[in-house]
């Protein structure tokens, strides 16, 4: 496998690329580290709606003529703001380069930011915003969180309805200038292009962005206790989160393995418990998850609102019996588990681009599949056992969301 | 990628109807394969509607061999990334895991081909089945199609539900579900497909021994006239905040040369970014989102336009849905739109190939539908050949002005 190659330009833009000589095509991912957690007081939601304003327009090219030259150069894409960074995906044929990048360029540095089209942006968010109570187990999500968080972690990535509304072109249009700068953006290459190249044609798109990013706020928690919500599902939703180790722990391995062991595969311990054992769902799952700083274990199952009680318990209680230890064949699946789609998410570039980013927005750098492998072969039976008969999952947070409420484990 | 000159493809049908196909990559870094069953939700009465879904959950249940645990436990052992789907036509089973585990992922699907079927296993599921049902109706834009694709399909079985309802499924017997499997899973209606890094003799060989005791004909399917509902209907939905359309109009078959045309037709009209909903709709803030596409199904097809609004914006949305409509079906599409359709999908077909799992899928509904092997510079090449007599001739017949629009609405709007 290439080495992804890393340089840090200085205007404090961060390039990567892998090389993959035999691949036509080219996928590429931007990142601005530029979300709701940044978004200003009282305008939850600001940095979604830059997001779909700069696509009103840049350049010499108004929206639709910005549009089709993407389309002319075949170039496929997708972009989105979130929690904490907003994303821009592009997948094109390696000899497009140079005009793909000068377009994103022309995004980010020359946006028109035309008034009119801000209208028409706040309208789809609005829409999206009002859309997430008929997701049950998105809103459930969006609550849990706000419990997890007292820090803007806490808020939703659909911002608020009263963000959306106030956020005027003047203030977005200053908000912009200030946020979507070069310092701590990613450009992150992976496909049929060389590290010289890529360097050169990024180097020339941009050349003049400049700015200091701004400061990413420190997570701060609330205490555990659970949140229910009263709405007439048919099934009952139900979250938990519980606090986890990071990247730059020891463990680190330990833990994963440990939440392969959970949630890995149609054999762990939730799907067989919950599912095979009892039919209390059709859907269970535990992943690693968190933001910048902070890491957790999230769980998630939905059920008829009679059988919520057992399944919250029978969930709980599987998470919480890790501290009594794994067995070896456990393990053992657990390793292969991981391994296997490591490897497999090298055969696809639009993974692999998005796994690089990241890693460099969370890690500051990009761990290699050997570091990977590494990590995960020096985790045996012991030490697994002992990491988590030392750090048992315990206390979470718990939301939950349908017609009557459910009864928690002390 | 798969587009080298090294892939090739193979194919043979064994004694017992079985046919294998595999496109064979030796640079792949994983091995991906599956069983194609032909046969869905469209193959049920009403009396066993979901079964089909039913059977493809408990087929994870075990064989004389093996019980469920231990079903689990082996694909996890081989670090298989897998699961199955089952549409109104198609019940796939698929996995891919790193090439030494190829045969072994071979051993277990096949072996799963034959389940058990066993009385406790069955209730158990059957609850399953019905919280997944339970799971469904809280997505309005689900039940959309569920219902809409009933009431489009009017009494022809494409309309038929993969789920089926709390009230079927409670009824459903083990017997009617033992019938089924051995009527519908026979070696002729089966496909095994290959994708990636494998060594096609070895896995030939394997199947051959594997299949063996294998048996039973075919299983026809039955084929009505299509007579689809034309208008409107318009229902609340307890469950719904928001407005969810669904229009659906007469599309091309899977068999259909058409379907090229068709799926360019679809980007230019629906696709997200750049086309002419887009501008019409999401770019002037009128809905949350709009998208189209072409359903290609076994001898009929399917062309449907999404969107999902605020209810204040409901009739505006409707009338400027009618309006392009009516300006697609009578003025066509033009050259620029057409080169910039083909354009995109020409990328997309180079990451399509990426992954042999994503060969598979291609590779093996392609040719339950086709008895065809199409590698993916053919498609390639097909979508750019498509000419703006071609998609425009697909107006001709004025599908458009056939169609059903299908609306939840929130309860009281």
């Amino acid at each position: 496998m290439a080495q992804t190659q890393v340089e840090i330009f200085p205007s404090g833009l961060t390039l990567a690329v892998e090389e993959q000589p035999w691949n036509p095509g080219v996928a590429l991912q931007l990142l601005l580290p530029v979300g709701v957690t940044t978004d200003p007081e009282g305008l939850e939601g600001a940095a979604s709606l830059i997001e779909g304003w700069l696509w009103k327009g840049a350049g010499v090219r108004d929206a639709r003529a910005f549009a089709e030259v993407l389309d002319d150069l075949g170039v496929r894409r997708g972009s989105g703001s979130g929690l904490e960074y907003t994303t821009f995906a592009a997948q094109f044929l390696q000899d497009k380069l140079e005009a793909v990048l000068e377009l994103y360029a022309d995004l980010l540095l020359r946006p028109q930011l035309p008034g009119e089209g801000l209208e028409a942006v706040r309208q789809v968010a609005l829409q999206e915003l009002a859309s997430i109570e008929d997701q049950p187990s998105k809103k459930m999500f969006t609550a849990l969180r706000r419990e997890v968080f007292s820090s803007n972690h806490g808020r939703s990535a659909a911002g608020t309805k009263q963000g959306l509304e106030k956020a005027s072109a003047e203030v977005l249009g200053q908000d912009f200038a200030n946020r979507f700068t070069a310092s701590g953006a990613i450009v992150a290459l992976v496909g049929g292009i060389s590290l010289p190249a890529a360097r050169e044609a990024t180097l020339k798109a941009f050349a003049a962005w400049g700015g200091q990013a701004a400061a990413s706020p420190a997570v701060r928690l609330n205490p555990p206790h659970p949140v229910h919500i009263e709405q007439d599902t048919s099934q009952t939703q139900i979250g938990l989160i519980y606090p986890d180790i990071s990247f730059g722990h020891p463990e680190f391995y330990s833990a994963r393995l440990a939440a392969q062991v959970l949630s890995g595969g149609m054999g762990s311990r939730l799907f067989s418990e919950v599912r095979e054992k009892r039919g209390l769902v059709y859907s269970v799952y535990a992943s690693p998850g968190g933001v910048k700083g902070y890491s957790y274990l999230s769980a998630y199952a939905g059920t008829m609102p009679g059988r919520a009680d057992e399944t919250l318990r029978v969930l709980q209680g599987e998470i919480e019996r890790l501290a009594q230890g794994v067995s070896l064949e456990e393990l053992k699946r657990a390793k292969i588990g991981l391994r296997t789609a490591l490897v497999m998410g090298e055969e696809s570039a639009r993974s692999r681009v998005a796994s690089i980013t990241r890693d460099l927005y969370l890690l500051g750098r990009v761990r290699t599949l050997e570091e990977i492998e590494a990590g995960i072969a020096a985790v045996d039976l012991e030490r697994i056992n002992r990491y988590l008969s030392a750090n048992p999952y315990h206390n979470p947070w718990i939301a939950t969301l349908g017609p009557v409420e459910v009864a928690s484990v002390g | 990628m798969t587009q080298t000159p090294t892939t090739e493809f193979k194919q043979t049908v064994l004694d017992n109807g079985l046919t294998i196909i595999a496109e064979v990559n030796p640079q792949a870094q994983s091995t991906a394969l599956g069983y194609f069953v032909k046969t869905g939700s469209r193959d049920e009465t009403a009396q066993i509607s979901g079964l089909s879904h039913f059977l493809e959950h408990m087929t994870f249940k075990g064989t004389a061999q093996r019980d469920a645990v231990a079903v689990n436990l082996e694909f996890d052992v081989l670090g298989a990334q897998y699961n199955a789907y089952t549409s109104e036509e198609n019940t796939v089973y698929y996995g891919a895991v790193l090439p030494e585990f190829g045969p072994s992922l071979l051993e277990l699907w096949t072996d799963l081909m034959r389940p058990s079927l066993r009385p406790e296993d069955f209730e158990l599921e059957k609850k399953v089945i019905l919280e997944e049902i339970e799971l469904y109706k809280d997505r309005p834009s689900t039940m959309l199609f569920d219902w809409g694709r009933e009431r489009y399909f009017a009494g022809h079985p494409l309309g038929n539900s993969v789920l089926g309802t709390a009230q079927s499924i409670s009824d459903l017997s083990l017997e009617q579900m033992q019938t089924y499997h051995a009527r519908r899973y026979t070696p002729a209606n089966m496909v095994l497909g290959l994708a990636g890094n494998l060594n096609w003799e070895m896995m030939l060989a394997q199947a051959q021994e594997l299949t063996a005791g294998w048996v039973g004909g075919e299983a026809p399917r039955a084929y009505p006239a299509l007579r689809s509902r034309t208008g409107q209907a318009r229902e609340p939905y307890a469950k719904a905040t928001q407005v969810y359309m669904a229009l659906m109009a007469p599309g091309v078959a899977a068999q259909d040369p058409r379907r090229y045309a068709m799926s360019l037709l679809a980007n230019i009209l629906g696709e997200e970014g750049n086309s002419r909903l887009y501008w019409a709709l999401t770019d002037t803030g009128l809905v949350e989102s709009v998208s189209a596409g072409s359903d290609e199904s076994d001898g009929a097809g399917l062309f449907y336009v999404y969107a999902q609004t605020d209810s204040a914006n409901e009739a505006q949305v409707r009338a400027i849905l009618q309006d392009q409509l009516e300006h697609l079906e009578q003025g066509g599409v033009s050259q620029s739109e057409l080169r910039s359709a083909k354009n995109k999908l020409a990328t997309g077909l180079v990451f399509a190939g990426e992954t042999p799992l994503q060969r598979l899928f291609s590779l093996g509904l392609n040719y339950v539908y086709n008895r065809t092997y199409e590698p993916l510079s053919e498609t390639a090449a097909r979508v750019e050949a498509v000419s703006l007599a071609e998609i425009n001739g697909l107006l001709e017949s004025k599908p458009l002005s056939q169609s059903f629009l299908y609306s939840l609405v929130p309860a009281g709007s």
